[in-house]
């Protein structure tokens, strides 16, 4: 037993070794940064173990601008993605004509670099030439400038984020779908449910487990978000910092500004806010079943 | 209600599932479709259903012809093989399902619901989701949403199959006495011939998307119209071998089996039952046939004894009392009006 054990460890240790340098230490380590004032990351020197970090970002009022956009932009991307995706995803799978093209069409974005999607989403959005005033120029509305008026950055990222994350939600849906019986829709048909009634009472619930995942993963990923702000303000975090998010606002407090605790801090809340908003959702949905 | 299919036809391509079929079944029997797995009987079923479109032909309900209508118009129940439970419902949601989608009022669709399923014997667990039910009780949820809308014909699609076989003897007389309960005209589908004949009125056997015949089991047992529905129909199978007929007499590996017979002379293929046999260990008959067991089996209620005439081996089983080993020589006659002759067509030419 004891010989078989260790062998089992043997084979886990690589991966291990590399969770524990690049992962678990660098958890550690900045929470514990996040309580040291002033940390120098040069000689180590800190002047105390205290709350100062965590007192500083809540007074400064570019990390509760972070915190809000970030939490407008959970709201609106997470429900919006999987609310157009689940009606994509059943459009696709209800034995529509070039079905496998659609598929790779809707799937292309999850596989494309967000800095290629962002220069491209870059042009939709030019305010002078872009696709979308174009678009917006027949039905009478006048020239927004998306990407370079604080009133639409915020807005801006989020259409963009939506449609990207979209990709993955799809395809889980559509595998979901997959593994609902052709019976039911068959016995539903008999039984003369109305389609609306199909989608809800059997459609719906039947990848339940499906909606519920892609709404952790897409609120986890959305609370994260950090490269498509950076694609799309091309290194930015839109005019005047007004697409600022909480993980920019770490990246620029750690690498620009220096201030290793307070970015640490700010980790820490973001850590917290996920953990918790995770540990709700996994009640509600737990008690469901 | 009187179910008449005239002509049905469904191709796929080149492949014809269901060919010409032709059938009438007359209100409230309890019809078995029986054929092996392929031959198109769960096919005719879903084109009875609406769910399938057929390629040529006409179904009518009564007097209406149905071909063209949508399969919730049909006023038909169906129960799918795996059942198709609303898998997050409840079993009364599942069987109040139907109701509501027709608009009928939450408490008369509840009542009803409840009816039903005191029927099916399903009180009690009306709270239950479809996970939570055994296979058998899965199955009496289905078939009590297929009638709680008071349907006129009612499908099912290889009830049994799911069940483990204890079970399934006792769903089939469950399935019997709800559908003399309700007295509503039910076609099922099955592979399974005991199945078929131990609760239809009539069955319908196929094969290759053809219809062999229609007929009461016992008829259909004992008169087939020809090979296929002959072999398909028993357990142990009949005994198929090479006839010869000459002057009226049919051999078999030169042993001669019966006498005085009308057919032409000629090779013909024979079949007899397994318990068509008399056996005996002393000579019983001047013309009584000496063979010997080759295997013996016992299964409790009878023996089953293998011996061979020439190339043609034979199945016959006698009471378990009897004494008979592997290498005994014994003698046998054949029961009147127990062998069979086929033409070289597979057609029934006539019992002997």
């Amino acid at each position: 037993m004891e010989k078989k054990s260790m062998k089992g460890y043997l084979y886990l240790a690589p991966a291990l070794i590399i969770i524990l340098i690049f992962t678990i230490y660098p958890l550690i380590r900045a929470f514990m940064l996040s309580f040291m004032e002033d940390y120098n990351l040069v000689n180590g020197s800190y002047k105390g173990i205290n709350l100062e970090n965590y007192i500083d970002i809540f007074q400064d009022r570019h990390f509760i601008k972070a915190l809000t956009n970030t939490g407008i932009y959970v709201v609106f991307v997470v429900p919006c993605s999987i609310a157009l995706s689940l009606i994509i995803a059943v459009l696709l799978n209800s034995h529509i004509r070039f079905q496998g093209v659609f598929q790779t069409i809707f799937f292309l974005p999850y596989v494309t670099s967000t800095i290629a999607i962002g220069i491209v989403w870059g042009w939709i959005f030019n305010s002078d030439y872009g696709l979308l005033n174009q678009l917006l120029s027949w039905f009478g509305i006048k020239s927004i400038p998306w990407l370079t008026s604080k009133q639409y950055a915020l807005p801006s990222l989020i259409i963009f984020s939506i449609w990207k994350s979209m990709a993955f939600d799809i395809l889980i849906f559509l595998a979901g779908l997959q593994t609902i019986s052709e019976d039911l829709y068959n016995a539903a048909r008999v039984d003369s449910t109305p389609r609306w009634r199909v989608f809800w009472r059997i459609t719906v619930p039947g990848i339940g487990p499906m909606i519920s995942y892609a709404f952790v993963m897409g609120m986890i990923n959305a609370f994260k978000v950090y490269n498509e702000v950076y694609a799309l303000f091309r290194g930015k975090n839109g005019p005047a910092g007004s697409a600022n998010t909480v993980v920019f606002y770490i990246y620029d407090k750690f690498y620009n500004q220096s201030k290793y605790g307070e970015a640490s801090a700010a980790a820490v809340i973001l850590f917290l806010i996920v953990l918790g908003l995770t540990i709700i959702q996994r009640t509600l949905t737990g008690k469901k079943e | 209600m009187e179910i008449r299919i005239e002509n049905l036809t469904k191709a796929y391509g080149d492949f014809k599932a269901i060919d010409n079929m032709n059938l009438t079944i007359a209100d409230g029997d309890l019809v078995g479709l029986l054929g092996p797995s392929g031959c198109g009987k769960s096919t005719t079923l879903f084109m009875l259903a609406g769910l399938n479109k057929p390629t040529a032909g006409r179904i009518f309900f009564g007097e209406h012809e149905v071909t063209d209508i949508a399969p919730e118009d049909r006023g038909i129940g169906l129960v799918f093989q795996n059942y198709a439970l609303y898998p997050h419902m409840t079993v009364e949601d599942n069987i109040m399902f139907p109701l509501i989608n027709r608009k009928v009022p939450k408490n008369e669709a509840r009542d009803r619901a409840y009816e039903m399923a005191k029927m099916v014997q399903l009180e009690g667990l009306m709270k239950r989701k479809p996970k939570a039910l055994s296979g058998g009780q899965q199955q009496r949820v289905a078939i009590a949403r297929a009638l709680v809308k008071k349907p006129e014909v009612l499908l099912l699609d290889e009830p049994l199959s799911n069940l483990d076989a204890k079970l399934r003897v006792e769903t089939r007389e469950e399935i019997r006495r709800i559908q003399q309960e309700v007295k509503i005209t039910t076609i099922f589908v099955t592979h399974d011939q005991e199945e078929a004949m131990s609760i239809s009125d009539k069955i319908a056997v196929m094969e290759k998307g053809v219809l062999q015949q229609y007929e009461v089991p016992q008829k259909m047992y004992l008169n087939p119209g020809n090979l296929f529905v002959a072999t398909f129909l028993g357990t142990p199978q009949i005994n198929v071998f090479d006839a010869e007929v000459h002057d009226g007499k049919i051999y078999c590996a030169g042993n001669m089996l019966r006498s005085g017979c009308m057919v032409p002379d000629g090779s013909y293929k024979g079949g007899i039952r397994p318990e068509s046999f008399n056996v005996t260990l002393l000579p019983s008959a001047p013309d009584a046939i000496r063979a010997e067991a080759s295997h013996v089996r016992m299964t409790g209620r009878e023996l089953q004894i293998r011996f061979n005439l020439g190339a043609n081996e034979f199945r016959l089983l006698v009471h378990s009392d009897m004494q008979i080993g592997v290498g005994t020589p014994f003698y046998l006659t054949t029961r009147e009006k127990q062998i069979l002759l086929f033409g070289q067509d597979g057609k029934t030419v006539g019992k002997f």
